[in-house]
C-alpha cells in the first residue's frame, strides 16, 4: 500500500503555507459594492476583506468583472453603490501621499513606445515624486529586477510582448509601493516569464507588500494568499486556495485503487467519509474530511467489507477543475433564484 | 519637498514631449521645413494675375464698326483676349456654353446716335459661369471694357470735332488732343507703406501665424489623446500628478517647440524668401509667444472634448478650415457679418496674423488690443481645459 500525492496534482501548493503570517490590518475593503453599467451589473454585491501584506489574486474569465473592480480601487471609477475604503481611506478622496503609496499596472500597455525602457520609468518615477539620487537609484534597481536592465536603452515599441508587460511591472514598482495593484500582469506572456512575474510578486509579499492581482490564468490562483473568485460580476468564492479547493469538492479527495473488484457505495456511511464516487471495477474516489488522517481508516474499512486497498493516494484537483465545479454551483443556485426574483416581479 | 516634486513632475512631462517629438526626425524635418517649402513652392509658383479671359465680339453686320479683332485688342481692355469677330450672336453664345470662350461682347449698334440722343448705348457682356469668384472678375473685367469703349467714343469724336466731346462746361476743348479729351485724368499711385512687399513677403507672416497655430493644436491635442487611448491617463490618475502640472508640462513642452520652429521659419523666411522684418526681434517672439500660448489652449480644449484620436484630428482640420477662412488669411475679416467677424476674433491665429503682418512689413501694430486679445484667449482657453482635465483626472 502507498499513500502517495498524486503526481497529477501539481506539487504547487498554496504559498500560503509557506509565507510569514499575515498581518490582521486591512488593506482594501469593500462592502456590498455594485458597479452598473447602462442597465448592466459589471459588478454586484462585492463584499471583500483583503488583509495587509497578502497576495490577493482576483480571477474570473474574460468579462467577469476584475477590472471594474481594480478600477474602483484605484479610484478610476465610483462604485453606483456599497463602500470601498483603501488603505482606510475613500478612493474618491485620495490624496498626493496616498496616492505614493500605491502602486499600479493597467492591464494594456500604456508606456510611452518612442522612449527607452530608461526614460519611461524615470518618467513614472518623477510622476510619484522621486528626485536626485533616489530616482537613479530605483529605476536602476527595478529594470535589474524585472531583467531589462540590458536592454534599457531600447524603445519600449521595440521590447517584445513580455519585455513590455515586465516594463509596466517596474514602472508600477519604482516608487515602492506599500499596495501594488497588478491587473492582469501574466496576461500573454510565455509561462517562464509568468514565473519569474509571480516570484517577484512573492519577494514583494515578503518585504510586506500587499498585492491585488488580477489574471485570468485559473491557475495562477495557486500563487496567492488569497483568492476571490469572480463570475458574471458576482464573487462566488473567496478564501485560501486549499479553502477554495475544499469548498468545491466538499473535503479532501482519497484515490483507491483495490486489488480485486469492489463496490464504493458500500462505503458511504463510513466514519469521515463524505462521499464515493466509482470510477471503475477496482478504482473509486472518496471525499473524506481530511486525507491525511482519513486513509487509514479507509484502508480498514474497505477491509471491513471485504476488500483490499492496492494504493491510496491523496488527489489534488487542479484550480481550473475547482473553479469550474465553483461556477457550476453558483449557477445552479443563483439562476433558479434569479429566475424566481423575476417571475415574481413580472406576475407582480 | 512639495514644490521641488511639482517642478520635478513638470519637467518629466516636458522632457517626456521634446523626447518623443525627437524620436521621430521625420516629423521634426517637416515641422521645420515644412512650412518654408509651403512658402517657397507657393512664391515660386503662383503668378500673381489671372487667367486673360477669351472674348468674342460680336458686330452688327449693317454697323460701321471695325471687323477684325486687332482693332478691339488695341482699345486697351485689361483682361480680355479677343479670338474673334463675328456677326452672329446665336453662334458666338453657343461657343460660349461650349466652353471655346469664356466672354462674348455685343457692342451697341450706334452708340453715337443714342448718345446724342441722350440715352446711353448697352453694351452686352456675356458670360457663363457658375464660380461667384470668376463671375465677379468677369463683371469687373466688362466695366473696364465699358470704359475703354467709353474713352474711345470720346476719342473718336474729339478727333472728329463732335460737339458732346469737345465742349465741357462750356469751355471750348478743341485744341486738347483727343486721348486728354477722353481719359482726362489718369490714376498715380503713392503708398505711404514702409515696404512694398512681394506677394510672398505679404503672405508670409500670416502663413506663418497660420502655421503655427495648426502645429500648436495638433501636436499638443494628439498628444493628450493618445495618452488617453494609451492608458496613461489612467496611470496619472491613480499617481500623485495633477491638472496643473500636467498642463504646465505639455504646454511648456511645446511652447519651446513651437518657438524653436517659429525662429528657424522667420530666419528662412527673412533669409531666403525677402519676407520684410522692419520690428524688432523681441516684439515679434512676444506676438508669437502669445500665439502659440493661444493655440496650445485652443488644442488642449480640443483634447479634452475629443474621446478619440480620429475626433481630435477632425477637430484641429476644422479649426484651421475656419482659420483659413474667417482669419483674414484669404478674405478680409471687414467683409463678413458682424456676427461671424466676432467668431474670427475668437481664433488665435486672427490676431496672429494681423499682428505678424503689421510687424513685419510697417514695423508698428496698428491694433495694440489685439495683443491684450491673445493673451485673454490664451488665458480663458487654458483655464477651461485646465478645468475639464481636473475632472478627468480626479479620483471618482
Amino acid at each position: 500500500m502507498q499513500v502517495t500525492r498524486s503526481p497529477g496534482a501539481t506539487s504547487t501548493r498554496s504559498h500560503c503555507t509557506e509565507v510569514p503570517a499575515i498581518e490582521s490590518a486591512v488593506a482594501i475593503r469593500m462592502a456590498g459594492v455594485n458597479k452598473r453599467y447602462n442597465g448592466h451589473d459589471a459588478v454586484a454585491d462585492l463584499d471583500l476583506e483583503i488583509p495587509a501584506g497578502a497576495v490577493v489574486g482576483v480571477i474570473g474569465p474574460s468579462g467577469s468583472g476584475k477590472t471594474t473592480t481594480i478600477r474602483m480601487v484605484t479610484g478610476s471609477l465610483a462604485p453606483t453603490s456599497g463602500e470601498i475604503l483603501v488603505l482606510g481611506q475613500h478612493p474618491g478622496q485620495f490624496n498626493r501621499r496616498m496616492r505614493e503609496r500605491m502602486g499600479y499596472m493597467p492591464q494594456q500597455f500604456s508606456m510611452y513606445p518612442d522612449l527607452t525602457a530608461l526614460e519611461n520609468v524615470d518618467f513614472v518615477a518623477s510622476l510619484y515624486g522621486l528626485v536626485f539620487f533616489r530616482r537613479f537609484r530605483r529605476r536602476k534597481a527595478v529594470l535589474k529586477l524585472v531583467d531589462l536592465w540590458d536592454v534599457r536603452n531600447r524603445r519600449a515599441g521595440q521590447l517584445s510582448g513580455g519585455m513590455q508587460r515586465r516594463l509596466e511591472l517596474a514602472a508600477a514598482l519604482v516608487h515602492e509601493p506599500q499596495l501594488l495593484i497588478l491587473d492582469e500582469p501574466t496576461a500573454g506572456i510565455d509561462p517562464l516569464l509568468r514565473r519569474s512575474i509571480w516570484a517577484e510578486i512573492h519577494r514583494l509579499r515578503d518585504g510586506g507588500v500587499t498585492s491585488l492581482v488580477t489574471t485570468q490564468y485559473v491557475t495562477e490562483a495557486e500563487e496567492c494568499n488569497l483568492v476571490a473568485l469572480i463570475s458574471g460580476g458576482h464573487l462566488i468564492a473567496f478564501g485560501t486556495p486549499d479553502e477554495l479547493r475544499r469548498q468545491a469538492l466538499g473535503g479532501e479527495v482519497l484515490e483507491v485503487t483495490t486489488t480485486g473488484m469492489f463496490d464504493a457505495g458500500t462505503l458511504a456511511n463510513s466514519a469521515g467519509v463524505l462521499g464515493a464516487r466509482q470510477t471503475g471495477p477496482r478504482d473509486f474516489r472518496l471525499v473524506v474530511e481530511d486525507a491525511g488522517k482519513a486513509s487509514a481508516d479507509v484502508v480498514q474499512a474497505v477491509a471491513g467489507h471485504g476488500g483490499e486497498v492496492d494504493a491510496i493516494r491523496e488527489v489534488r484537483p487542479t484550480f481550473e477543475e475547482v473553479f469550474a465545479q465553483l461556477v457550476e454551483r453558483d449557477r445552479a443556485t443563483r439562476e433558479p433564484a434569479e429566475a424566481a426574483e423575476a417571475g415574481s416581479a413580472e406576475a407582480a | 519637498m512639495g514644490l521641488v516634486k511639482t517642478l520635478f513632475r513638470i519637467l518629466a512631462v516636458v522632457g517626456k514631449e521634446i523626447t518623443e517629438v525627437f524620436r521621430r526626425p521625420g516629423a521634426v524635418l517637416s515641422l521645420i521645413l515644412g512650412p518654408f517649402i509651403i512658402l517657397a513652392v507657393f512664391g515660386a509658383g503662383y503668378q500673381g494675375v489671372k487667367k486673360e479671359l477669351r472674348t468674342i465680339v460680336v458686330v452688327d453686320p449693317a454697323s460701321n464698326l471695325p471687323k477684325d479683332a486687332a482693332a478691339y485688342q488695341n482699345l486697351g481692355a485689361r483682361g480680355l483676349v479677343i479670338v474673334d469677330v463675328v456677326t452672329d450672336r446665336a453662334g458666338a453664345e453657343q461657343r460660349l456654353r461650349a466652353g471655346e470662350v469664356d466672354v462674348v461682347v455685343v457692342p451697341p449698334i450706334d452708340a453715337i446716335t443714342s448718345i446724342e440722343s441722350g440715352v446711353q448705348a448697352d453694351l452686352d457682356v456675356v458670360i457663363n459661369l457658375t464660380d461667384p469668384v470668376q463671375a465677379g472678375y468677369a463683371s469687373f473685367l466688362a466695366d473696364t471694357l465699358s470704359s475703354a469703349v467709353n474713352r474711345e467714343i470720346y476719342r473718336v469724336g474729339a478727333e472728329e470735332g463732335q460737339s458732346y466731346a469737345i465742349s465741357i462746361g462750356g469751355h471750348d476743348l478743341s485744341n486738347v488732343p483727343p486721348e486728354v479729351i477722353a481719359s482726362p485724368t489718369r490714376a498715380v499711385i503713392n503708398n505711404l507703406a514702409p515696404v512694398s512687399p512681394s506677394l510672398v513677403g505679404y503672405f508670409g507672416p500670416a502663413a506663418l501665424a497660420l502655421v503655427l497655430q495648426h502645429l500648436a493644436v495638433t501636436l499638443i491635442a494628439l498628444s493628450i489623446v493618445r495618452e488617453r487611448s494609451s492608458g496613461a491617463l489612467d496611470r496619472f490618475r491613480s499617481s500623485p500628478m495633477r491638472a496643473t502640472e500636467v498642463v504646465a508640462g505639455k504646454v511648456i513642452a511645446f511652447g519651446l517647440l513651437g518657438s524653436a520652429i517659429a525662429a528657424i521659419s522667420v530666419w528662412l523666411l527673412v533669409t531666403f524668401l525677402g519676407v520684410p522684418m522692419l520690428a524688432a526681434p523681441a516684439a515679434i517672439a512676444l506676438v508669437i509667444g502669445l500665439l502659440l500660448l493661444a493655440s496650445l489652449g485652443l488644442g488642449l480644449l480640443i483634447s479634452v472634448v475629443s474621446d478619440s484620436e480620429r475626433q481630435a484630428v477632425q477637430l484641429s482640420l476644422l479649426a484651421l478650415l475656419a482659420s483659413m477662412f474667417f482669419s483674414g488669411f484669404v478674405l478680409r475679416i471687414e467683409e463678413f457679418q458682424p456676427a461671424v467677424q466676432a467668431g474670427a476674433y475668437v481664433l488665435p491665429v486672427t490676431h496672429g496674423i494681423a499682428l505678424l503682418q503689421d510687424l513685419m512689413l510697417t514695423g508698428s501694430v496698428s491694433h495694440p488690443w489685439q495683443l491684450a486679445a491673445l493673451a485673454g484667449i490664451a488665458f480663458v482657453l487654458l483655464a477651461l481645459s485646465w478645468l475639464r482635465l481636473r475632472r478627468e483626472l480626479r479620483p471618482a
